[in-house]
């Protein structure tokens, strides 16, 4: 980005120098002598009047006389091209006068108007009026407005062709190059402007806005040619406003730039800028004395602390964008500072480059758009850098939001880990609770009976095998690689199928395995599984069955096993005094929540456990 | 025409109960009932008992080194396991080192007797529990969904045929043999043989035995 910037404005610089150089004058006549006679008369005074002979270009002449006459004699060679007479300023207008007979005229201030005529001049001679030798032109020059004043420029007579070229670039640079300088200042005005009043915040766009408006306005004055004089005043309060007000935000910017605003600063810029317009307004004919030359000399500190303020900048972040901008405005103040000289014609401009003041060449209109050019670069790279930053930042941003969010991933896992241990060992207590109440208590009660005496060898050996099978029940509901429901069942199905087909019983299973797994817990299965081979222990003992349905399924919102027998019925399986089977059944089911039912069927018993699920979770 | 057993078990009351079922059958002949796993090996060395009822928990030596030995010398001899719970590692681990079966402490005398001849018959008893370990350690290639194989599978993992892979999902969900072999349109008998000889691959196939076999060839 920025060699291509640097190239850009090297070509821009380049531009400007190459159109200015070059021109070439041919057989043309650059007089630089005339006489001149003071006279206000609308026609050339008589041959004998008191004419005095002066060199042109001439800035030197009393600032208070009304108007002049110019008389210059030239040779009209006998080469037959079409000649002209190229006059490069005429500030307050004029009139010219060929051979004693009008020529051609210019609007000319008088006491109606103000003429501020920008234009360079190109008139052709015409071949009829012209005579062979010896010509005379006769010049009316009308005193402009101060600064200018009467300024006679340096003409130059010669072939139309030779002078065309010279006229034409003096006209671009004088007149049309502010026109559209003037008119692009005020709508890129219009563009940061709209940047500013969407982030209030940038003030340095917002100065930047207002910089370029100024410039802008000060410059498109210069396209009003005639002004009726109850409206002078006012245009020249409104020329000093903005160009002082141009100089005065300048200043603010750069103070910005530099972070070296105060407040205080601002204020009193602000005051001396308001001073030169209201007196401007004053009705006095030194008004535009007392502002012109003394209130914009007071501005030049002020462009001058503009150099300083960038160049104090420059110096603490030695940026390449400080560097154009200082020296930007370096140029810009010298190019003020000799257009102000140049304006008053000061002597030490006589003094250093003689006879230039009355050229009339003006540098700060350049100047100051290189300026504006430059600070336009400037916060457009500034508004391209914080678009790359607010890229980084987002990528930054998203890599803290990612690994924040695997920080909150890895939490939640351990979190969840510390859950699973937790509910682990709950489980783990609770099926250590249920053998301790269950397997153990069975074991006194065997081992009481047996040292009372009161149990056979078959008593004893169906009460301890009833301690194993319980046991396998909690191994398997333990077991840690198959905490599932599915496979204890399994086991339980795959152990009792031969003793009950030893028993004469033909068993019927019906699974029904949901896909996503028996919503059981280890608990809860251990539970069902109990109550299943206390119904089934129940079948093979006391009901005299033939056939027994097992069936296990889940339903809405509810697990169901359902045992099923063709047996002798309710009343005669459970009515041997040592199987409390329903009565621990039932006390099973209600540890988990479930409900037990022990209905009669036709012929046989059915004993079904349900199990609403929002229980099995928690069971 | 006999079948004959020894006993292993450092426990005296339960050696005499097995030894008291073998007795019991006349087709079973009791060459010897040891409660070392010492005198086990001197027993097997000395003689080629047909089955071998060998307890985990021998106090000299681990019943997994003895079945080891003894299936690497004579590979079909059948081996079957005694534990009070079938608890599912250490039977897994004896079927690896060549076990065709095992017993629970439990078991009834006919129960016993009968899977002693089942065994010798060329079948395997088979628990739900030990029928989903198997499944989970061989991987089966045409399981389905489950991703095929995201890692390359163990070496030591024997492939199962699609028959044997159906068997195991059978006996996994509590059904018997009579059951599977209703499902399968294949008898009984036939299930038990397939059991048996998917043990005999997890035998060879255990990584195990494929170390010491590397280790007698002088590989290691």
């Amino acid at each position: 980005m920025k060699p291509a910037r640097w190239a850009c404005c090297s070509a821009f610089a380049a531009a400007l120098w190459l159109a200015a150089a070059g021109a070439a004058a041919g057989a043309v006549v650059e007089p630089t002598r005339a006489e001149v006679l003071v006279d206000d008369r609308a026609q050339p005074p008589p041959d004998d009047a008191a004419w005095r002979t002066v060199r042109l270009p001439d800035a030197s002449h009393d600032g208070r006389a009304r108007a002049l006459w110019l008389r210059i004699a030239f040779e009209r060679p006998a080469d037959g091209e079409p000649w002209a007479v190229y006059w490069p300023y005429l500030y307050g207008g004029g009139a010219f006068w060929l051979n004693g007979a009008p020529l051609a005229s210019v609007p000319q201030t008088d006491a109606t108007r103000h003429v501020r005529w920008q234009r360079p001049q190109l008139i052709p001679l015409p071949e009829s009026r012209l005579r062979p030798g010896p010509n005379v032109l006769q010049v009316r020059v009308v005193a402009a407005d101060p600064p200018n004043g009467l300024l006679m420029a340096r003409p130059a007579i010669g072939p139309h062709a030779a002078l065309l070229p010279q006229h034409d670039r003096r006209l671009l640079w004088m007149r049309t190059m502010p026109q559209a300088i003037g008119l692009v200042c005020l709508l890129a005005s219009v563009l940061v402007a709209f940047i500013w009043w969407r982030r209030p915040s940038e003030v340095l766009y917002g100065l930047f806005a207002l910089a370029l408006a100024l410039w802008g306005a000060r410059t498109l004055v210069f396209v009003v040619e005639q002004l009726p004089n109850a409206e002078w005043a006012a245009s020249r309060a409104f020329y000093h406003a903005a160009t002082g007000g141009f100089i005065v935000v300048l200043s603010l910017f750069a103070m910005r730039y530099a972070g070296a605003y105060r407040q205080w600063v601002g204020r009193a810029l602000f005051g001396y800028w308001a001073i030169g317009p209201l007196v401007r307004l004053l009705p006095a004919a030194q008004a535009e004395a007392w502002v012109g030359r003394l209130w914009i000399a007071g501005m030049i500190p002020v462009g001058m602390s503009i150099a300083v303020f960038i160049g104090r900048a420059w110096w603490r972040d030695r940026s390449a964008e400080s560097a154009a901008l200082l020296a930007a405005v370096a140029l810009a103040v010298t190019a003020g500072v000799h257009d102000y000289l140049v304006a008053w014609r000061a002597p030490i401009v006589e003094l250093l480059l003689p006879g230039w003041p009355g050229h009339r060449i003006l540098l700060m209109h350049h100047g100051a758009t290189l300026l504006l050019l430059v600070m336009g670069f400037l916060l457009t790279a500034r508004f391209v850098d914080t678009l790359f930053e607010v890229e980084v930042l987002n990528r930054t941003l998203e890599e803290r939001i990612a690994a924040r969010e695997a920080a909150l991933a890895e939490n939640y896992e351990r979190l969840a880990q510390l859950e699973r241990e937790r509910a682990t060992t709950e489980e783990r207590q609770r099926i250590m609770q249920d053998m301790h109440d269950g397997l153990g208590s069975q074991l006194v009660t065997a081992l009481y009976r047996t040292e009372r005496g009161a149990l056979d060898a078959a008593q004893t050996s169906a009460l301890l095998r009833g301690c194993i099978d319980d046991m396998r029940l909690a191994i398997d509901a333990l077991a840690p690689a198959d905490q599932d429901f599915g496979v204890a069942l399994a086991n339980l199905r795959w152990r009792w199928q031969p003793q009950l087909e030893a028993a004469g019983i033909v068993p019927q299973w019906t699974i029904e395995a949901p896909a996503e797994g028996w919503p059981l817990s280890a608990h809860a299965g251990l539970q069902v599984l109990r109550v299943l081979q206390e119904a089934l222990t129940n079948v093979i003992k006391h009901a005299h069955a033939g056939r027994v349905e097992v069936s296990i399924r889940t339903t809405d919102g509810a697990f169901v096993l359902d045992v099923r027998d063709d047996g002798c019925g309710i009343a005669a399986t459970f009515a041997s005094p040592s199987g409390r089977g329903l009565a621990n059944m039932r006390r099973r089911a209600q540890r988990i929540g479930a409900r037990l039912q022990a209905q009669p069927a036709a012929p046989g018993t059915r004993i079904v456990l349900t199990l609403p699920v929002a229980a099995t979770r928690i069971a | 025409m006999s079948i004959s057993v020894l006993v292993v078990d450092d426990e005296p009351e339960f050696l005499r109960r097995f030894s008291d079922a073998v007795l019991s059958d006349a087709e079973l002949q009791l060459l010897g009932a040891v409660a070392t796993g010492e005198a086990a090996r001197a027993m097997l060395q000395a003689t080629a008992p047909d089955v071998t009822l060998v307890d985990l928990g021998l106090p000299d030596l681990p019943g997994v080194e003895l079945i080891r030995e003894t299936t690497r010398r004579r590979p079909d001899a059948d081996m079957l396991v005694i534990t009070v719970f079938g608890d599912d590692e250490h039977v897994l681990a004896s079927i690896e080192a060549g076990a065709t079966g095992y017993l629970l402490k439990d078991t009834s005398v006919e129960r016993i007797v009968a899977a002693i001849k089942e065994v010798h018959a060329g079948g395997s008893p088979i628990s739900p529990s030990i029928a989903r370990r198997v499944l989970a350690r061989c991987r089966v290639g045409t399981a389905p969904a489950a991703a095929p194989s995201p890692a390359p599978l163990d070496p030591g993992a024997p492939p199962l045929s699609q028959r044997e892979t159906d068997i195991l999902r059978f006996v996994a969900k509590g059904l018997s043999f009579a059951e599977i072999g209703t499902h399968l349109e294949i008898s009984p008998h036939t299930v038990v043989s397939h059991v048996k000889k998917i043990y005999r691959k997890l035998a060879v196939h255990s990584r195990g035995e494929a170390v010491y076999e590397a280790g007698q060839m002088g590989l290691l």
